[in-house]
């Protein structure tokens, strides 16, 4: 397990965190190696069916993130997309995922630094708990 | 995207500059945007949080109605909009011409690193020598030379500050892709003669200026011999020694100026003979060098000086207004008298500096850290009124941003302190906290209860405690008593100052200032000038907030679009035929993937391998190599490898793809790919994260997965060509409410050619304004009233129904109807319309305070005016007159200021001391609202011995009727006593309140905020749109204001509703939602999720149906369906599906 490199599928928002992670790449911030970033115009276009989608085929976390509450580009599809994701959260056990796979974060365009630090953090948590066991128990 | 003949051009984007151009845009006339600094943004920039939300909402600017003619990412990176032409690094240098036909002349500075070919590798900034204090973070970091100018800008390449370069080279040689070029052409044709009688300052002054600088160089030792060679030939620039045997140098200068009147001469003296070279330079010299020379600071002079004669030659533009928005600049608390300790102590900064501090991209990562210490900071100060409202610093005015900032700025580093785990003690320094704006005074009280601390004084100084390293405020009560206070550090709210720019813009055009140096505005108008065809937006036009700056740049693109129209800037249209794209919804995807390859040079390996594992897919036709996409003979390549293979469907890796857009577009038309099919993916930056191992094998996988990814997500993509119907719109418009900002509006509209109906509730037009006379600048009210009425009723496109009621209304955007009912001769008449604004207005406040009603002495404002008007009042006869501010205004169930009661206050205090000095005059307040320039009349009512009277809210005067007369009793906290007045009259502000009636709200699908008054769709960004599009609102149903600003909201309004009567039909947008009614439950939840109200049921109530117009594509429709019914274009589910699958596998 020392060399395990979790896989993280991050859904972020075109307005805020999208420009956060394209700043952090752009000012070369170093941050976690195999980061996949889906760009969706708002978290709270995210259908708990692609989170769970990503974790079932394999992903070891999941993040969510947005505009800062208030910041939405679409008014509100933020506060949309956190109650959403804190009902999947209690689901999420229940098929087999740790609560913790699966993060929420607010991430403003200017805060590249802040988006690297939480990259850094979520590679910590799931360093933790281990590599996702979806494909070796799931026949998908 | 309608193109209408007619042009502008906006000076400054910032803020206001970027919505005066937008709001132009959008109505189809052609701008020219252009920024002395490489980036757009302005002073935003700098700040990462705004109130009232603490963050960033830049991006609400951005169009909503046919968003896809304009860029769709953060603001605060770039802005890409069709009809805009944005030229940075650019100045204005010369305006001539008349309104509609301006000529304008453009300096655009050129930058040695040629922004096509910089990939932004960032190797030069770390072998640049020169360090300098980095004004991006306002000197709290450093930078180098060559350096990027905003972290965040698209596009971004590195520039090199010209005045510090020390053209070493270094840059030159590390950079991988040649794209710094320190000498430029132009250099050597730029001939500079070095005549001196010594031969070592020639020899040493020709080496470094060829080699080093890069000019031409050629040289005289004597005046005579130069005489000779500039016969010969004509050179640019002279060096001339002053000291020289036989001819000297000013005898040669005055010679030499009659062979070549353009030459540029600059004398070299030794110390001891600078006061010939100010003499020369009186006769012509442009400067002056002083020996010995230092070739470091010599290089960079000439280099300056050749720069500025050689700024890209002048681009000349004939545009048909001008907008001026260049913003401002701030007080120096260093200058002066500086008690503060400003520039002596690091841990005394600005408020700007602060913001900085507080940013995640700022010097300390965002981290609440003393600048001197790098100490946390446990409690700090904030100073307002520094260098505002002092007689000392020449400023008679309140800057009017700085108590919000200061108060959000305590708010956020309270926030900071919280989350590091600690409670900041956070104080604000005051005089009047001047919480004027709406919701202002909510936001104060709400930080009091989270525990800043507000603290009325006047600050003595700020001086260091030697053994703490803390700052010890010396601070003064009201009544006198000095009190210290430690902090760890201090923020002083540096006033605003005119823009550093606007004496040579004055100069340029024509337009006047005023006492304190901003541009003057005419009568009852926020943005118009002495000069027909240019107004003046922002802070440029002196002391604005985000929100005041946006509205009155929406009045100001209001004005410019007037004058264009009216020059004939008509409403032909320009565009051409719908583009036409060729039909693939039934062939299998092809797709084409073509690679940049510059980014091989950063570490990619094996393209062979990669190319083969992409190829995996059948969908995957081709994959193509190519070198600098982003070049225009990169792009031309691309061209042909598209016409040579004829994929229906086009990848494009490489960076940055937010240039593309216009490319794109371009290609579809020329090809005929619909452009949503066509898709660019950043391939570079993705690589960069985990810098530490360049692991090439790691740098292809992660450019594979990025690749796969983005051919999952075209395979999917949508390929009919557009299945929206377009929305057609009625081209006119609807105004409720025939007041001042109802016929403002009416006007702006009916000028541009569209149809306007006012519908007015009273017999007359002219509302709040019937029973005013003058304003506090003495402008006479009446006039201007029956000047307005008069052009209204005379106008052949406004129709005026007077004793009307809007009664019930239906529809959306573009396409509103709506009956109204006459209630003269009882009629009921239909009205189609495409916009509405609610110009309903407001009243003075009713109240039972302080005894209203008991006594006939006591008054309202509005009575007092109307005594006034009427000659009903014997000032003489008056001995003493109180009034009382804020009667139950600024707090609760009426919590707001209503910013006109303290101005009015003034007015009437004047005019009375005048016709009668002996009257004795007091005025109980709780703060002062004069702000902006309204100081200076505050400043003069005290001068002529009005008595301003402080009060809290907890200790109000109390009010006692006593037979006839009436007393007031109060704290005066100046000589800390129990008063008691006995005045002949008692005066109270009793402030505005809204009159936009719920239902009528209802009526049009708009919410009103808790006091009555129109809710904003975003207090700051869409200061004058409701959620629903095509609502639009002004005046004091909008908000209190005074004239003008009412005018400037109706203004913004017009220009707002304008964007939307320009078109004949509204474009959906790319991104969009819509129905698979077979599908559909009609449970009826993506009508209640959906933001924009763009969802409804039909008529029989069997079906949903988006307006495609006001869908913006968010998709939280698609995410609450159960049933997958709703769709979102650009975003269908099996695509995002297939894009996961491509992520993981």
């Amino acid at each position: 397990m020392e060399d395990f490199e979790p896989v993280i599928v991050a859904f972020v928002c075109n307005w805020c965190t999208y420009t956060a992670a394209d700043l952090a790449g752009t000012s070369r911030l170093s941050y976690p190696k195999n980061i996949r970033l889906i760009r969706v115009m708002c978290t709270g276009m995210v259908d708990p069916q692609y989170v769970i989608k990503a974790l079932l085929e394999g992903a070891d976390g999941v993040l969510v993130s947005g505009c800062h509450p208030g910041d939405c580009h679409y008014i509100n599809g933020n506060y949309k997309a956190r109650r959403r994701i804190k009902l999947l959260k209690t689901i999420l056990p229940q098929i087999g995922f740790e609560q913790e796979r699966l993060k929420l974060t607010w991430i403003g365009a200017s805060d590249g630094i802040r988006f690297a630090e939480i990259m850094r953090e979520l590679v910590d948590q799931l360093t933790e708990i281990g590599q996702s066991q979806a494909k070796l128990k799931m026949v998908i | 995207m309608i193109k209408k003949i007619g042009k502008a051009l906006v000076v400054g984007g910032g803020i206001s500059g970027i919505r005066a151009a937008l709001d132009l845009a959008e109505f189809g006339y052609g701008v020219t945007l252009i920024d002395k600094a490489s980036h757009l943004g302005g002073i935003l920039a700098q700040l990462d949080y705004q109130f009232p939300t603490n963050n960033c909402g830049m991006c609400k600017m951005l169009p909503l109605i046919d968003r896809d003619s304009s860029s769709q990412y953060c603001l605060r990176r770039g802005l890409f909009h069709e009809n805009i032409d944005i030229l940075l690094s650019t100045q204005l240098a010369s305006v001539e011409g008349e309104p509609g036909k301006f000529q304008v002349t453009l300096d655009q500075k050129s930058n040695p690193v040629d922004p096509s070919l910089c990939v932004g590798c960032g190797k030069c900034i770390q072998v640049c020598p020169v360090e300098l204090p980095n004004c991006f973070n306002e000197g709290l970091s450093t930078r180098k030379a060559i350096y990027l100018p905003l972290p965040h800008a698209i596009p971004n390449s590195y520039r090199i500050d010209g005045n510090v370069c020390t053209l070493c080279g270094a840059c030159v040689e590390v950079c991988p892709t040649d794209a710094v070029k320190l000498v430029d052409e132009g250099r050597k044709k730029f001939s500079i003669l070095i005549v001196d009688d010594e031969l070592i300052v020639r020899d040493s002054l020709k080496e470094w200026l060829e080699i080093e600088g890069g000019f031409a160089v050629e040289m005289a030792q004597s005046g005579q011999e130069a005489l000779e060679r500039l016969k010969e030939k004509k050179f640019r620039l002279m060096l001339l020694d002053i000291k020289m045997p036989g001819m000297d140098g000013v005898e040669t200068l005055q010679k030499a100026k009659e062979i070549l009147p353009d030459l540029h001469v600059v004398m070299m003296t030794a110390y001891a003979t600078v006061e010939t070279a100010v003499e020369a330079m009186k006769i012509g010299a442009m400067d002056y060098l002083i020996k010995p020379f230092d070739p470091d600071v010599l290089i960079p002079k000439i280099v300056k000086i050749y720069e500025e004669l050689n700024v890209s030659a002048g681009l000349t533009l004939e545009v048909g207004a001008i907008v001026l928005s260049p913003g401002n600049s701030y007080f120096n608390p260093a200058d002066g008298k500086d008690t503060l300790g400003y520039g002596k102590n690091p841990d005394v900064i600005t408020g700007l500096e602060f913001e900085r501090i507080l940013s995640a991209a700022g010097p300390y990562e965002g981290r609440l850290v003393r600048p001197s210490d790098g100490r946390p900071i446990k409690k700090m100060a904030w100073i307002q009124c520094v260098g505002s409202r002092d007689f000392q610093t020449n400023a008679d005015f309140c800057s009017n941003i700085c108590c919000m900032y200061a108060i959000k700025e305590a708010m956020k580093a309270k926030e900071r302190a919280q989350n590091a785990g600690y409670e900041l003690d956070a104080a604000i320094f005051y005089m009047d906290m001047r919480t004027f704006g709406k919701s202002f005074q909510r936001y104060k009280d709400l930080a009091e209860r989270c525990g800043v601390r507000f603290t009325r004084g006047r600050i003595h100084s700020v001086l260091p405690d030697k053994e703490s390293g803390n700052l010890v405020v010396r601070h003064a009560s009201y009544s006198g008593k000095i009190s210290k206070d430690a902090f760890d550090m201090i923020v002083l709210a540096a006033g605003q100052r005119p823009a550093l720019c606007t004496s040579d813009i004055a100069e340029m055009t024509g337009i006047e200032l005023n006492s304190s140096g901003f541009p003057s505005t005419r009568p009852f108008s926020m943005s118009g000038t002495n000069q027909n065809g240019i107004v003046v937006a922002g802070t440029f036009a002196g002391l604005k907030d985000i929100s005041e700056s946006v509205t009155q740049a929406g009045a100001a693109a209001l004005l410019a679009s007037r004058v264009i129209h009216a020059s004939g800037g008509g409403l032909a249209l320009e565009s051409g035929p719908a583009p036409i794209y060729a039909d693939v919804s039934r062939e299998n995807p092809q797709v084409m993937v073509v690679i940049c390859s510059c980014n091989m040079a950063s570490g990619l390996s094996e393209p062979e391998k990669l190319a083969e594992n992409i190829k995996a897919d059948p969908c995957v036709k081709h994959v193509l190599f190519t070198d600098r996409i982003c070049t225009t003979s990169g792009w031309e390549n691309l061209v042909e490898m598209v016409k040579k293979h004829h994929p229906n469907r086009l990848l494009i890796g490489a960076c940055l793809p937010y240039l593309y857009a216009r490319n794109l577009k371009a290609l579809g038309e020329e090809v005929g790919i619909n452009p949503r099919l066509m898709d660019v993916v950043d391939i570079h930056t993705p690589g960069f994260s985990d810098v530490d191992s360049q692991d090439p094998e790691y740098f292809r996988s992660m450019t594979e997965t990025t690749l796969k990814m983005s051919i999952a997500k075209l395979k999917y993509a949508d390929c009919a060509s557009s299945v929206h119907a377009e929305n057609s719109v009625f081209q006119q418009a609807l105004i409720v409410g025939g007041g001042i900002a109802g016929m403002s509006a009416a006007l702006a509209i009916a000028d541009h050619g569209f149809k306007v109906d006012i519908v007015e509730h009273e017999k007359e037009l002219g509302g709040n304004l019937r029973w005013l006379e003058t304003t506090i600048e003495e402008h006479d009210i009446p006039s201007f009233l029956a000047d307005t009425i008069a052009k209204v009723e005379k106008h052949p496109m406004i129709k005026v129904h007077t004793q009307s009621t809007v009664i019930a209304s239906a529809g959306q955007v573009g396409q509103f109807f709506t009956a109204i009912e006459e209630n003269e001769a009882p009629a009921v008449i239909n009205l189609e319309h495409g916009v509405v604004i609610l110009a309903t207005g407001g009243a003075e406040a009713v109240t039972t305070s302080y005894g209203y009603g008991k006594n006939k002495k006591i008054i309202t404002q509005k009575e007092l005016a109307q005594k006034v008007n009427a000659d009903e009042l014997d000032i003489r006869s008056i001995k003493t007159l109180v009034m009382i501010q804020c009667v139950d205004s600024r707090e609760e169930p009426r919590n707001y200021c209503s910013r006109v009661c303290c101005a009015s206050s003034i007015k009437s205090a004047l005019q009375f001391k005048k016709e009668n000095p002996e009257i004795a005059i007091y005025v109980f307040y709780r703060d002062m609202m004069t702000y902006g320039f309204m100081e200076s009349y505050f400043t003069e009512a005290r001068k002529a011995g009005v008595i301003f009277i402080p009060y809290t809210i907890n200790k109000k005067p109390v009010v006692t009727n006593e037979n006839d007369s009436i007393f007031i009793t109060a704290f005066e906290p100046i000589i800390s006593q129990e008063i008691k007045i006995e005045p002949d009259m008692l005066v109270l502000g009793t402030g505005i309140i809204p009159t936009l009636p719920p239902s009528l709200a209802q009526t049009f699908g708009i919410a009103l905020d808790q006091d009555g008054f129109f809710q904003e769709a975003e207090s700051k960004w869409r200061p004058v749109d409701s959620l629903k599009e095509g609502v639009f609102a002004c005046g004091l149903a909008h908000s209190p204001r005074n004239i003008p600003e009412a005018i400037a909201t109706a203004e913004a309004a017009a220009q707002r509703a304008l964007r939307i009567l320009g078109h004949e039909y509204i474009p959906a947008g790319r991104i969009s939602s819509t129905v698979r009614s077979s599908l559909c439950s009609l449970c009826e939840r993506c009508i209640d999720t959906c933001p924009y109200g763009a969802r409804t049921l039909n008529e029989d109530g069997k079906k949903v149906l988006v307006n495609s117009a006001m869908c913006q594509g968010c998709g939280l429709c698609a995410a609450v369906c159960p049933n997958s019914a709703s769709v979102i274009e650009g975003y269908p589910m099996e695509q995002m599906l297939e894009m996961i699958d491509a992520a993981i596998l």
